[in-house]
């Protein structure tokens, strides 16, 4: 299939700065979901904005839905592509929770028919409805980020990018939030999300790149990538706690390569055949 | 002094914030010494924030609203006390330091706090640059807050409060916006105040694997309750913990499936080392 996002030798500085992005070479498939990790100051934010003309590229080096992103009018990308800012405040301008969902319907052309459940969903979808009145500026910082992730999914763009949309959440949160992430990436969407958190990482995304100092040091399979801990290391990640845990019990199995494990439940199964190998001299 | 030893003392300290039907903190009772460092844990909304608040005195003096019981400090109660006295002991990070940082550049914004709690200026110079160095940003000196990174910002906020030479340390969520290792390099700190200047710690944070590794005492919070109370392993072994939606790190969670009653590892080497017998425990 036709890559969505196409960024082809991106390099990046800040005025008066450093460069920040060196050399990107990224595609992405329609219906992907892709993790983005690396340290605070990797360039992830900086790579994420040339996705949706907030900075703008050099003609013909990032394409979204084969929009080149560098000639291409933020109204029109912005139906193709929803950005969840890290900073929340640096998203919400209006006075009601409500307002500032409804506002990039309303700049889509929507009827207002279609608004206002859409609205209502979105703000349900991230447990918001009875905020539906309030001023953004009188809620947590939690929930600013939900306002922003509900006015952002609220859109249903075919590509929808999140950094950091965890930040400040509480672990049901995170888990419900990603939930709804994976169920709009379920439905076609494909998606590009940011954190920190790797067991997040390991739960939801299919494939992970990783970002140190503005270059691309590794790029697959979740799975290829948490093996990789000497690289991951290199821009100082570590895989999520039970994943190092399997690495360093280190116990044969009769397989050529040892496991990847991602989660306490395969490391429970993990346990289960390391068992059934020293019972009976089998497995798989 | 009073007669009992405690340095932070809340009597069934109840708190209601005004213009809200419920209490945000419910009948707390709380007695740390000297040099203790705690763990807050909790969902959103549990009051971990509230009960931070209330130690700096920003609950009530700030917030307004209504109390019942008391909090003391060095057997002093708090509501008597000004939030300038308060803050000479108390030092505080809030879990916004968007909101937190109020001046237009790293230098101003450490000299700010100093200038307000009357340190000598001869002094300033010196607790400025050991106040950065030890959250690692001492090279940021002359940058503008503006141009600072969320992790930067939160590093700043705690310079601040450490310029100010305090006895307690409150921290709300300082590593939320933080990478991994920039979370771990935080609570190395912290700890270092904590044995080496005895600095009384209490930090509310998600990520309760850090909890784990550097506390000696977590306390969860759910609807303005103190449900648990004990060492981190104390608590991770209490069979409620699951219904209070915090996460326990990953090898906690492994071994209480295995052993639900008993004490469970809390940390990576204690997961390896109860792996292995698991391992042998299959004999084979
Ligand atoms: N508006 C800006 N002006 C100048 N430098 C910036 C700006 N935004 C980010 N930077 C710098 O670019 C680098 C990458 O930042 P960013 O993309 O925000 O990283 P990440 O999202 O991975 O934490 C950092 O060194 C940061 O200080
Ligand atoms: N400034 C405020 N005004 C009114 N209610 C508040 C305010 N701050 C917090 N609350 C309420 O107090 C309760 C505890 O909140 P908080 O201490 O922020 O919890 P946590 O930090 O654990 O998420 C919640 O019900 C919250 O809505
Ligand atoms: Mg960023
Ligand atoms: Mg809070």
């Amino acid at each position: 299939m036709n890559p969505v996002i196409k960024i082809n030798g991106l390099s990046f500085g800040y005025e008066f700065g450093d460069s920040v992005l060196k050399d990107i070479y990224l595609e992405i498939s329609p219906g992907e979901m892709v993790a983005l990790v690396g340290q605070n100051g990797a360039g992830k934010t900086t790579l994420v904005k040339h996705l949706i003309g907030l900075l703008r590229p050099p003609a013909g080096k990032v394409s979204v839905a084969d929009l080149d992103v560098a000639n291409t009018r933020i109204s029109k990308l912005s139906r193709q592509v929803g950005y969840v800012f890290q900073n929340p405040d640096h998203q919400i301008f209006h006075d009601t929770v409500q307002a500032e969902v409804a506002f990039g319907l309303n700049n889509l052309g929507l009827p207002r028919e279609e608004v206002e459940p859409r609205v209502t969903a979105a703000l349900s979808d991230v447990g918001l409805e009875h905020l539906a009145h309030e001023n953004p500026q009188r809620l947590s910082r939690g929930q600013r980020q939900r306002v922003a992730l509900a006015s952002v999914l609220a859109l249903r763009t075919p590509v929808i990018v999140l950094d950091e949309p965890t930040t400040g959440q509480d672990y049901q949160e995170r888990k419900q939030i990603m939930a709804l992430v994976e169920q709009l990436n379920k439905a076609g969407h494909t998606i590009v999300f940011i954190t920190h958190d790797m067991s997040l990482v390991a739960h939801y995304a299919s494939r992970v790149v990783v970002l140190c100092q503005g270059r691309i040091i590794l790029d697959g399979d979740t799975r290829e990538v948490f093996r990789q801990t000497d690289k991951l290391a290199e821009s100082l990640l570590l895989p999520p706690q039970v994943t190092v845990l399997a690495n360093q019990l280190n116990e044969p199995l009769n397989t050529s390569v040892s496991p990847v494990i991602l989660s306490v439940d395969e490391m429970q199964d993990y346990l289960q055949r390391v068992r059934e190998v020293k019972r009976n001299g089998t497995g798989d | 002094m009073t007669s009992n030893n405690f340095l932070i003392q809340l009597n069934n300290f109840t708190y209601q914030y005004p213009h809200t039907a419920n209490n945000a903190l419910k009948s707390i009772n709380l007695s740390l010494k000297k040099g203790s460092f705690v763990g807050f844990a909790g969902p959103t909304g549990a009051g971990k924030t509230t009960l931070i608040k209330s130690i700096n005195g920003i609950v009530p003096h700030f917030e307004g609203g209504t109390f019942s019981g008391e909090v003391l400090l060095n057997g002093k109660a708090a509501d008597t006390m000004s939030t300038a006295e308060i803050g000479r002991s108390v030092g505080t990070v809030l879990d916004d330091p968007e909101a937190q940082i109020i001046c237009l550049d790293v230098e101003q914004e450490l000299v700010f706090g100093m200038e307000n709690y009357g340190v000598p200026p001869a002094e300033m110079e010196q607790r400025m640059q050991k106040a950065l160095a030890s959250v690692g940003i001492a090279h940021l000196l002359g940058r503008s807050t503006a141009s600072l990174s969320g992790g930067q910002k939160q590093r700043l906020a705690i310079a601040a409060a450490l310029a100010m030479l305090p006895e307690v340390l409150v921290l709300d969520e300082p590593t939320s916006e933080l990478d991994p290792l920039g979370s771990e390099e935080v609570f190395r700190v912290l700890k270092q105040l904590h044995q080496e200047q005895g600095m009384t710690i209490l930090v509310t944070e998600q990520k309760t694997d850090l909890l784990a590794r550097y506390c000696d005492q977590l306390v969860i919070l759910r609807e303005g309750e103190m449900v648990l109370s004990g060492t981190p392993r104390e608590v991770f072994q209490h069979q409620d913990i699951f219904e209070l939606g915090v996460a326990l790190p990953e090898v906690t969670e492994l071994a209480r499936r295995y052993y639900p009653q008993a004490e469970p590892p809390i940390t990576l080497d204690e997961g390896v080392q109860f792996c292995r017998n698991v391992i042998l425990s299959f004999g084979g």
